[in-house]
């Protein structure tokens, strides 16, 4: 349960609003960098904390996220001509360059002189990975790039998809560090995906539904360990990372890759979910990326054209009632990603917290809820930069280990939680 | 590839279908009030965390109960934390949660028992190792108090605070 002012506080990110400060400390996902393939390439309109951008890329591979409206009259410069080193408005001309300075008011005489004082608000649009990143706050504080794991390996060895969730970020995020849902909604998944199938660490996870949890802070989040029983005198220990405000990442599975999400509020009812698999020493086979481009594993099937889901909740996400009856599919919706947002969908548009039940084994939830519900006062009263904006705090990996009941899995994994270049992941 | 984009029942009334997670149909929710937890138990296994759990009983709860625990061998004894003796057999009766405290392992053995207890009864517990920072203060207490309760917690938080005891109990509406 939580007090409807902290929901309100903890899901409302526009601009203005404490949690929406918080976001704007940080490098964030704006968009795939496949959205923008060429240079002068269609515009792409989007938009992130409730603001309405447009991202694009001009004539000499500069990548800009400005304000989707002309400032002239207000015409959305998706319409926009992107052409000659800036995104040009149709309507009467007015052309800006990835800075969001005006560059060119074709009716007027003195033209350079009128530009000057046109500007439209701009954030930074930066390439790493398969990614391009934003940062939407006061440039003054500014903090480094992003250092994830996932979007510096070689291109090979990692892939990354989005698609829209249609629901407030933060039950959407609450479900990536929800452990224990996994051996029910996700337990067709565990023999049949391509993409998790055949570990050893399956058969702990099936075998034992009753897991035990241990959640211990770090310096960007949260290490949350899911403990079950494997052979005699050892546990099979699952370590969820979590960096704040939204990264999260899932333990893996045998030799697959491992993947996570970037959990990002679109506005305060609708997120991105940026999904990835990589692989820290390995490329990706075709077989596994084949895999993960038809939707397999913690990516989707979207419509073609889009980033929307072919099963959403317009068609009831295809439930197939058949399938859940036989087990195929637990909750008979095809697929993890689908089988989370259809779920977190219908928990409304903003989950109702005042109304939860929450029991023990929700303890990730409930810290992460007051780490992020802190952070966003601190930042409030006190300027404090929050957790998980240091580089350093992005470089950490989930893992899946088996260890003597004796061990604590934070001092015997205390490296395989940690990015080591060249270093297989720790997984069973 | 699958191109099915409606509903193959075609509801004809919109909280029929998954479209009634919008906000307009979340309006229609049934706001009947919720119950509050049965009577969690709240036991303090040390003086330290003794010390938390009565700044913590003195919030308003609703049905939260609050004890420390003198833990020698055998049965540990219970007091209510305004130092009425209880029984843990009796005290777990009506229990559905068990949430336990401490800040090092001088209650190691009430942890045992405690979580024995629960474990035959089907409660559902949690553990809380909230480290003493105080200058002289031993540095390893803390880590032996969460090896001495791993076994007994389904959820074990080390390095919590006392914000995290309060959390915790709120969001379990005690």
């Amino acid at each position: 349960m939580l007090r409807q002012e902290i929901n309100e506080l903890l899901t409302r990110t526009g601009p203005g609003t404490p949690m929406g400060e918080l976001f704007r400390q940080y490098w964030l996902p704006a968009c795939l960098a496949e959205e923008l393939p060429d240079d002068d390439c269609p515009p792409v309109r989007l938009k992130l904390l409730s603001e309405r951008l447009i991202a694009f890329r001009d004539s000499h591979g500069r990548y800009g996220l400005i304000d989707e409206f002309c400032a002239h009259r207000g015409a959305s410069l998706w319409f926009g001509r992107n052409e000659e080193g800036g995104l040009r408005c149709p309507y009467h001309g007015w052309k800006y360059d990835v800075t969001g300075q005006c560059v060119e008011v074709p009716s007027e005489a003195d033209n350079t002189r009128f530009c000057r004082n046109v500007r439209l608000t701009a954030y930074p649009l930066v390439k790493i990975g398969d990614v391009l990143w934003t940062h939407m706050g006061d440039p003054a504080t500014r903090p480094p790039l992003p250092e994830f794991e996932f979007a510096l390996v070689p291109p090979e060895q990692t892939y990354t998809s989005k698609r829209l969730q249609q629901c407030n970020w933060l039950q959407a995020f609450e479900g990536g560090i929800d452990s224990s849902h996994v051996t029910f909604l996700h337990s067709g998944g565990l023999k049949n995906d391509p993409l998790f199938k055949g570990a050893k660490g399956n058969e702990y996870n099936q075998n034992d539904t009753k897991p035990f949890f241990e959640v211990a802070d770090s310096d960007g989040g949260l290490f949350v360990g899911a403990r079950r029983n494997a052979e005699n005198g050892s546990y099979y220990w699952r370590i969820t990372p979590w960096v704040m405000p939204c990264f999260t990442m899932v333990p893996p599975r045998g030799d697959h890759p491992i993947h996570g999400h970037f959990w990002i509020p679109v506005d305060d009812e609708n997120c991105w979910v940026y999904s990835f698999d990589y692989h820290p020493v390995r490329a990706l086979t075709a077989a596994e990326r084949q895999a993960m481009i038809d939707g397999h594993g913690v990516h989707s099937e979207n419509i073609p054209g889009t980033y929307r889901p072919v099963a959403n909740r317009d068609n009831d996400y295809l439930m197939d009632r058949e399938k859940q009856r036989t087990g195929e599919y637990y909750s008979g919706v095809k697929g993890i990603a689908i089988q989370d947002a259809s779920l977190q969908e219908s928990m409304g548009p903003i989950a109702d917290r005042t109304r939860e039940r929450l029991v023990p084994a929700d303890a990730g939830i409930i810290k992460a809820r007051l780490k992020l519900r802190k952070a966003a006062i601190a930042l409030r009263d006190h300027g404090t930069t929050p957790p998980g904006v240091d580089p350093a705090h992005h470089r950490v990996r989930s893992a899946a280990v088996v260890l003597p009941h004796a061990e604590s899995f934070l001092d015997a994994c205390r490296e395989d939680v940690r990015v080591r270049p060249g270093v297989p992941i720790a997984s069973v | 590839m699958a191109t099915r984009h409606v509903s193959p029942q075609d509801p004809s009334l919109p909280g029929s279908c998954a479209r009634a997670a919008t906000a307009a149909e979340a309006r229609y929710r049934i706001r009947r009030p919720v119950a509050p937890a049965r009577a969690p138990r709240v036991i303090a296994l040390d003086d330290g965390a003794a010390e938390i759990v009565r700044r913590t009983a003195a919030l308003p709860w609703a049905t939260a109960r609050f004890y420390t625990c003198a833990s020698g061998e055998g049965t540990p004894q219970l007091h209510g934390i305004e130092g009425r003796p209880a029984t843990l057999a009796d005290e777990l009766a009506t229990a559905d949660v068990v949430v336990m405290i401490a800040t090092d392992d001088g209650g190691a053995g009430g942890a045992h028992a405690v979580g024995t207890a629960c474990r035959q009864r089907g409660i559902m517990t949690a553990g809380l190792v909230v480290p003493n920072t105080g200058v002289d203060a031993d540095a390893d207490a803390a880590d032996r108090a969460v090896a001495a309760m791993r076994p007994h917690a389904r959820v074990l938080l080390p390095g919590a605070d006392e914000s995290d005891v309060v959390e915790l109990l709120t969001a379990l509406r005690a």
